[in-house]
């Protein structure tokens, strides 16, 4: 953290620049700018606040955007918010965290041995859906709170979250992020996962734009057998930033990752992607592999990707692939013979996404979130 | 060794082609370090133009100012310009010539090869040795077609010439690239020019070789191609070191000019001894319709720094990029490529192989970037890499910066080991467990090595067979 304004001007908020953020474990030429990101963020001051923080186990969990980012996060949050599901019981509610404009949530969620639990992180505005019918319920009361709400308010414009989750040996974990902020703000989303011995994780990222997004998540295979299914699936449009940070460290034998980002982006949308599968020394029989799709539709749209694969054992796979390109004349030619446009057919691309992530979401904050980000594009029934 | 030993360790490479030394009595030698005086020792000696001059005074003072970055890249930390040479010459003539060349010199490039290809496949060959050319020579025949094989001091030194070297010298790869290209214009000494004019094609390749026999010194060649519009040539560079206990540095440039619907195959097979700090930089513009071929063997060398880059400028232009890595004991090579997308209708095609073993890191490192006018352009990055045992490393890093909508790229790398059932496959079919190994790697290694001149094919089939002789995995 660098460069705090520390005399503001009377009345306006106190920021500082996280120099880097979303690091890429393994570097390239910086003249590439796709190392990392560098954020300005609010700074409001905490001092003579008690806080409440995580149980020290949560220290080592490394986060995806960086320790720059844990360290800031955690001198906002009001407090943090601790839930552990216990040994071999499955949690059938959700655990649901709320960010809303300008808040700040530190969450750590402890999924004991056998457990298994269902975590839902929504990201919006969602005084937007005028007319909804959603309602949020209040989470589940085995939740070891340490705060009611573990939100503060910061500049309006700026949020965050930073969520790190063990998941103790067989442990299931099922993540959800949706994230979708107006065009003049800002998210922060950083979460980290360790996996114990056939811990298996699936994460379902919908990143439905804001002004600028960056998520970052870490997640370390440590046992035998762990395993992570990670699908994110993006829209980015005008002039909207999305920078997306993703490490899964393969350290456990036999552990597996399954990596798929699948995204939309228009105008003038800037759009980073790094990913590393880092098959650790002793990972014998660890197999990683990364897929990423990519539609271009903007003529002044910017699309970076790095996906690193970093291998430093012999008895194991890595794979990549990736495609950016723009709807082929393939598929444009039979669309237009059904009676699509060009027009009709790119937003069907998009129509698709977010019908996805409303048929996904697994909660009505979810869906909220999906439905303010989509606008007229979902029809009444979907 | 014990019949378990040899089957447990990769045995070392049987370097004896390369691991020669001949003495540097008689040769002149500037003292190690870097310093104004040695550089205007080293413009006096060539009798250089005052520009030149000015040019090397000014990458001086940019290689001290410049830092190198330290997030990414091996660490180049055994390295100390304080203990190289920058310039050491031996007390010799250029021939044009072997009877004219030194018998010891002769003697190395004999034992290298070089003669014999001239002979039988090149239309020309430059042959350097330490810091300056010992010998360089071209057919009649591709002469009278009005295509210039010279060293760049020559070229300096011709009237006719200078301007074109003054006007192209520099501009691809400027000073200010990077702290290792600073260096390099501040001592380069040696490489070769070519000019081939406007619809030539040359029949055969021209060849430049690289030796660098003296301790604790610096090769910094540079290397200018001009293919006028419609022209086609194919250049091959090789390049060879001892090995010492000291390092040694090579910092050269290659600048190449493609012009309009003009083709150019740039042919390299590295193979500096492990001792070697290989920090080299090479480069093409392309035009219009042009075609560019990278063909690159990257085997020696403790450092290496290698990406070759295309700047794709001229629409329908075309790249191809197919190169192969091996890294050994004590090796730790970051090679790839950049491809910069420009033109409209461009297609690129980037192929790679890697190689690790025996604790060797090999990683691939690339940049592909789409410009806002390369409308409908295409490009494919393939990148596969072998590891042979569990002490080895291999990383890839690729980057991609798509900023059209009408672009198509692809991309897919893949990292793993031979599998168990392949093998199996093989010994079943009677081929012992080594060789099975090495068929697999040279089956591996083949798409590569198609590409390469024949005797360079057969050089890397070789080196691969000895690397992998007595190998388990």
């Amino acid at each position: 953290m660098a460069d705090m304004d520390l005399a503001p001007e009377a009345g306006a908020v106190p920021e500082v620049t996280l120099e880097r953020v979303n690091v890429a474990p393994a570097q390239t030429w910086n003249r590439l700018r796709t190392n990392d990101i560098t954020l300005t963020v609010p700074a409001h001051s905490r001092k003579g606040d008690v806080y409440f923080s995580l149980p020290r186990l949560f220290e080592g969990v490394e986060c995806g955007m960086g320790r720059e980012v844990t360290d800031w996060a955690e001198s906002q949050a009001a407090g943090a918010r601790y839930v552990e599901v216990p040994r071999d019981e499955r949690r059938e509610e959700p655990i649901v965290v709320r960010v809303g404009a300008g808040d700040v949530a530190d969450t750590g969620v402890m999924v004991r041995a056998g457990a298994e639990a269902t975590i839902v992180v929504t990201t919006g505005d969602l005084t937007k859906v005028t007319g909804s019918s959603v309602r949020f319920p209040q989470d589940s009361s085995d939740e070891k709170n340490l705060t009611d709400d573990p939100v503060t308010f910061v500049r309006s414009g700026t949020s965050a979250s930073l969520m790190r989750i063990i998941a103790e040996a067989g442990a299931r974990v099922h993540l959800h992020e949706y994230v979708g902020v107006g065009a003049g703000q800002q998210h922060l989303e950083s979460v980290g996962i360790t996996c114990g011995r056939d811990a298996r994780v699936d994460v379902h990222q919908y990143l439905l734009g804001g002004g600028t997004v960056a998520l970052g998540l870490a997640c370390e295979l440590a046992g035998e057998r762990a395993r992570v299914d990670l699908g994110c699936r993006y829209h980015a449009g005008d002039t909207e930033v999305l920078d997306i940070n993703e490490i899964v460290r393969q350290r456990g034998r036999d552990t597996r990752s399954e990596l798929s980002y699948n995204g939309v982006l228009e105008d003038a949308a800037k759009k980073s992607l790094r990913t590393t599968i880092d098959l650790v020394h002793g990972a014998k029989g660890a197999q990683g592999n990364e897929a990423e799709t990519v539609l271009v539709l903007g003529d002044d749209v910017v699309n970076k990707t790095l996906p690193t694969i970093l291998c430093d054992e012999d008895d194991v796979a890595g794979n990549h692939g990736a495609t950016i390109g723009s709807v082929s004349p393939e598929q444009l030619a039979f669309l237009a013979s059904r009676g699509l446009s060009r027009e009709d057919a790119e937003q069907l691309f998009v129509q698709a996404l977010y019908e996805d992530a409303l048929m996904h979401a697994p909660c009505p904050e979810a869906r909220a979130v999906v439905e303010a980000g989509a606008g007229s594009l979902l029809d009444e029934e979907a | 060794m014990s019949e378990e030993r040899k089957r447990t360790q990769v045995a070392d490479v049987d370097r004896s082609l390369y691991d020669f030394t001949k003495s540097e009595e008689g040769y002149e030698r500037y003292d190690d370090g870097l310093t104004p005086e040695i550089v205007r020792a080293i413009s006096a000696k060539k009798d250089e133009p005052e520009w030149m001059l000015e040019m090397r005074l000014r990458a001086l003072e940019l290689y001290h100012a410049r830092p190198m970055a330290e997030n990414w890249g091996p660490s180049i930390a055994g390295l100390d310009l304080d203990h190289i040479s920058t310039y050491v010459s031996p007390k010799t003539k250029q021939a044009k010539s072997w009877d004219d060349v030194p018998a010891d010199i002769k003697d190395t490039f004999e034992r290298l090869g070089i003669p014999e290809a001239e002979r039988e496949s090149l239309a020309g060959v430059g042959a350097q040795y330490d810091s300056e050319i010992v010998y360089h020579n071209m057919r009649e025949e591709v002469a009278e077609q009005g295509v210039i094989y010279t060293t760049i001091e020559d070229a300096l030194h011709d009237p006719q010439w200078e301007p074109v070297v003054h006007e192209y010298f520099g501009t691809l790869i400027p000073p200010t690239d990077h702290k290792f290209a600073a260096l390099h214009y501040a001592v380069w000494s040696g490489g070769s020019f070519v000019y081939v004019p406007a619809g030539v094609t040359l029949p055969y390749p021209l060849q430049s070789y690289f030796r660098l026999n003296a301790a604790g010194a610096g090769q910094f060649e540079h290397t200018l191609i001009i293919v006028e519009p419609g022209a086609d040539l194919h250049f091959i560079e090789g390049c060879s070191a001892p090995k010492y206990y000291e390092a040694n540095l090579h910092a050269g440039a290659v600048e190449l000019f493609v012009k309009d619907g003009a083709r150019l195959r740039y042919s390299t097979i590295e193979n500096w001894s492990k001792n070697m700090y290989n920090l080299n930089t090479k480069r093409a513009t392309i035009g219009a319709d042009s075609k560019m071929e990278w063909v690159s063997g990257s085997f020696g060398s403790h450092v290496s720094y290698l990406y070759p880059t295309t700047i794709m400028a001229g629409d329908r232009s075309t790249c191809e990029f197919t190169g192969i890595t091996f890294a050994g004991a004590t090796q730790d090579l970051d090679t790839g490529c950049k491809v910069i997308m420009n033109g409209a209708d461009t297609t690129a095609s980037v192929s790679t192989k890697s190689i690790s073993k025996d604790g060797g890191v090999n990683t691939f490192r690339s940049s592909v970037v789409i410009g806002r006018h390369a409308d409908r352009a295409r490009c494919s990055v393939s990148c596969q890499s072998l590891m042979l045992d569990d002490i080895s490393r291999s990383d890839t890093i690729p980057a991609m910066d798509v900023r059209n909508a009408t672009a198509q790229v692809g991309h897919e790398a893949t990292i793993g080991r031979i599998s168990d059932d392949t093998v199996l496959y093989l010994m079943s079919r009677g081929c012992s467990e080594a060789e099975a190994r090495t068929l697999v790697v040279n089956g591996f290694a083949n798409p590569v090595s198609k590409e390469l001149p024949m005797e360079y094919a057969v050089e890397m089939n070789n080196l691969i067979k000895l690397e992998m002789e007595g190998a388990i995995g």
